[in-house]
């Protein structure tokens, strides 16, 4: 068995006196989709976080191709990286998120070639033609040159997820990416994100959209209260749940979609 | 039942007369005489020599006084603003040390009044003879002479810019505050470094929310300039006294300066209104278009908002 993309062991955060991962352990295969799913306030968002170190862990490692995110070894004694060390790994994982964030005072182009010129340090014109490439895989080629507040939720997300990309990364975080969509918006997100899992991209997704998850997760993990209670394929955990409380909580979300 | 008067036209056809205001008439009345009064003073007082101010209003000596009052301005506002910004991004840094000091700048910079700093720094060379670069207690450097580096116009503009930089780097702070911390979380997934990301995604963000502070502060600095004219350096106000205490037209030259600084301040005034304009124009027109998703993140299933 070959060595997974991401591999989590032991991984615990608290916020002063409130304990919200307990010990997860997950690793994630290349190319392949993994779904969180979970209660409000079980942390998966935090999760996630911890994944590129937007949250320090308070204990536990991640490592990205075998190599631990966001501390290095110095002969026989462990550093915290500093941030601009840091940035070079966290370029490896794009992260999406729920309010989009992308940069108000640059266009859609802008937002995409940014990081490709600043980070990679390749020539604008170079960037701008990689971005025009993404963008049209998104259907936002069109838009290119709309500010983000000019567009609609689903437009913003699509740019969002095009601006990630450019950074070829070896693996995409989503928290939410369409939660805070008008429900008629949604569907083209998705249909952007089941399209970057057929091209093989490893994603990370934390989602709410069940039929997302029976469809394109190959993997799919419960979460609740800070552990992960079940995992295994979506077909198997959303058809034969063995815990109550995976139980209780899909003949909730499922019933009510 | 009383029928109503046969004279009284349909209700649906007539308009109901506005309340009388008496009281913008009499107060209009009052003011009216009150202005003319003024004019008339302005006019007919020998004293104001209007000759004498249409003589010195475009002289060279005056119009080199304005540019200087321009170019202190400027200098000030620029040198202000660029530590300004440095003391907001050390105040919120998570250095303790960088915090305190910025918060010991801002403290005592806002603490004094400029007039009194400018004659402080024009006088340092009473307190410190000599200028060197070097370690404390040991060995120095460089050293300068500081009546040569101290010069009324470089007391002035430390005077004038040091007072600017602490307004500038609360309002800096807030303005960057301002800015959502899911810009920077965006920048650090990019991998854009601490210096990158608050070139290109905070400071470009924050300076907006902040240009019409900043403009209302340009106006104010304009004006806080004429107190240079206690290092006798020649602005505006004290080109104006230069020539008064040689010809004693106190009055019309005091004019001369009073107009182009109401020029000034009038023309400043008109662009930071064009620009708040601008803003406001552009602004709104994103409100508009966010509208639809702004909704469902701050008031629909009560998640953390990022
Ligand atoms: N920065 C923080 N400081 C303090 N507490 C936090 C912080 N971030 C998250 N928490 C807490 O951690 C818990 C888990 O939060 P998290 O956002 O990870 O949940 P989630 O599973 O993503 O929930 P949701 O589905 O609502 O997004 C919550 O109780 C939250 O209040
Ligand atoms: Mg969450």
């Amino acid at each position: 068995m070959t060595e997974p993309l991401l591999k989590v062991e032991q991984l615990r955060k608290s916020f002063g006196a409130h304990d919200v991962l307990r010990g997860i352990d997950l690793a994630v295969k290349r190319g392949d989709v993994t779904c969180i799913v979970g209660p409000s306030g079980s942390g998966k968002s935090t999760l996630l976080r911890c994944l590129n170190h937007l949250e320090t862990p308070t204990k536990g490692v991640v490592f990205l191709n075998g190599v631990p995110v966001g501390v290095r070894w110095k002969g026989n004694r462990l550093y915290q990286m500093s941030f601009n060390e840091l940035a070079r790994q966290r370029q490896r994982m794009g992260m999406v998120f729920q309010a989009f964030n992308l940069f108000p005072h640059k266009t859609v182009l802008e937002n995409v070639t940014e990081a490709p010129i600043l980070v990679r340090r390749i020539k604008r014109k170079a960037a701008e033609v990689e971005a025009m490439d993404l963008l049209e895989r998104v259907g936002m080629a069109e838009r290119a040159n709309y500010y983000p507040p000019q567009l609609s939720g689903g437009q913003q997300q699509r740019a969002a997820i095009a601006r990630s990309l450019a950074m070829k990364p070896d693996l995409m975080l989503f928290d939410e990416p369409t939660s805070a969509l008008d429900p008629e918006l949604v569907g083209e997100v998705l249909a952007v994100m089941r399209q970057l899992a057929d091209d093989g991209m490893t994603m990370v997704v934390v989602t709410h959209e069940m039929g997302f998850a029976r469809d394109v997760a190959d993997h799919l993990v419960f979460m609740d209260g800070g552990v992960i209670i079940e995992e295994g394929a979506p077909a198997d955990l959303l058809t034969h749940p063995h815990h109550e409380r995976t139980k209780a909580f899909l003949s909730r979300v499922l019933n009510t979609v | 039942m009383k029928q109503p008067p046969l004279l009284q036209p349909s209700i649906h056809e007539v308009r109901p007369l506005p309340v009388p205001k008496i009281w913008h008439w009499i107060g209009g009345a009052i003011l009216t005489l009150l202005a003319m009064g003024f004019v008339q003073v302005l006019v007919t007082n020998d004293n104001m020599q209007w000759g004498v101010v249409a003589k010195y209003l475009f002289s060279a000596q005056i119009l080199s006084g304005l540019g200087m009052t321009l170019m202190l301005t400027v200098l000030a506002m620029v040198l202000g603003l660029a530590i300004g910004i440095i003391l907001a991004i050390m105040r919120l840094s998570s250095s303790r040390v960088f915090q305190t000091t910025s918060w010991g700048w801002i403290w005592f910079f806002r603490g004094i009044p400029p007039l009194v700093q400018m004659i402080f720094w024009y006088n340092l060379a009473l307190l410190l003879p000599q200028i060197s670069i070097g370690i404390p207690f040991g060995p120095k450097l460089a050293s300068w002479d500081t009546n040569l580096l101290i010069t009324p116009f470089s007391a002035a503009i430390m005077g004038l810019a040091f007072t600017e930089s602490a307004y500038a780097a609360e309002m800096i702070r807030a303005g960057i505050q301002a800015v959502s911390s899911g810009q920077t979380e965006a920048a650090a997934t990019l991998g854009l470094t601490r210096g990158q990301t608050l070139r290109r995604v905070i400071l470009p963000q924050a300076l907006r929310i902040v240009i019409p502070p900043i403009g209302n502060d340009t106006i104010s600095m304009l004006k806080f300039t004429s107190l240079v004219s206690v290092l006798a350096l020649p602005d505006l106000l004290y080109s104006a006294q230069m020539v008064y205490a040689r010809t004693y037209q106190t009055v019309p030259l005091l004019i001369v300066a009073t107009i182009w600084y109401l020029v000034l301040t009038t023309v400043l005034t008109l662009l930071e209104h064009a620009l708040e304009h601008r803003l406001k124009a552009e602004h709104q027109k994103s409100l508009a278009k966010t509208r639809s998703w702004f909704r469902p993140r701050f008031f629909g299933s009560g998640q953390r908002a990022y």
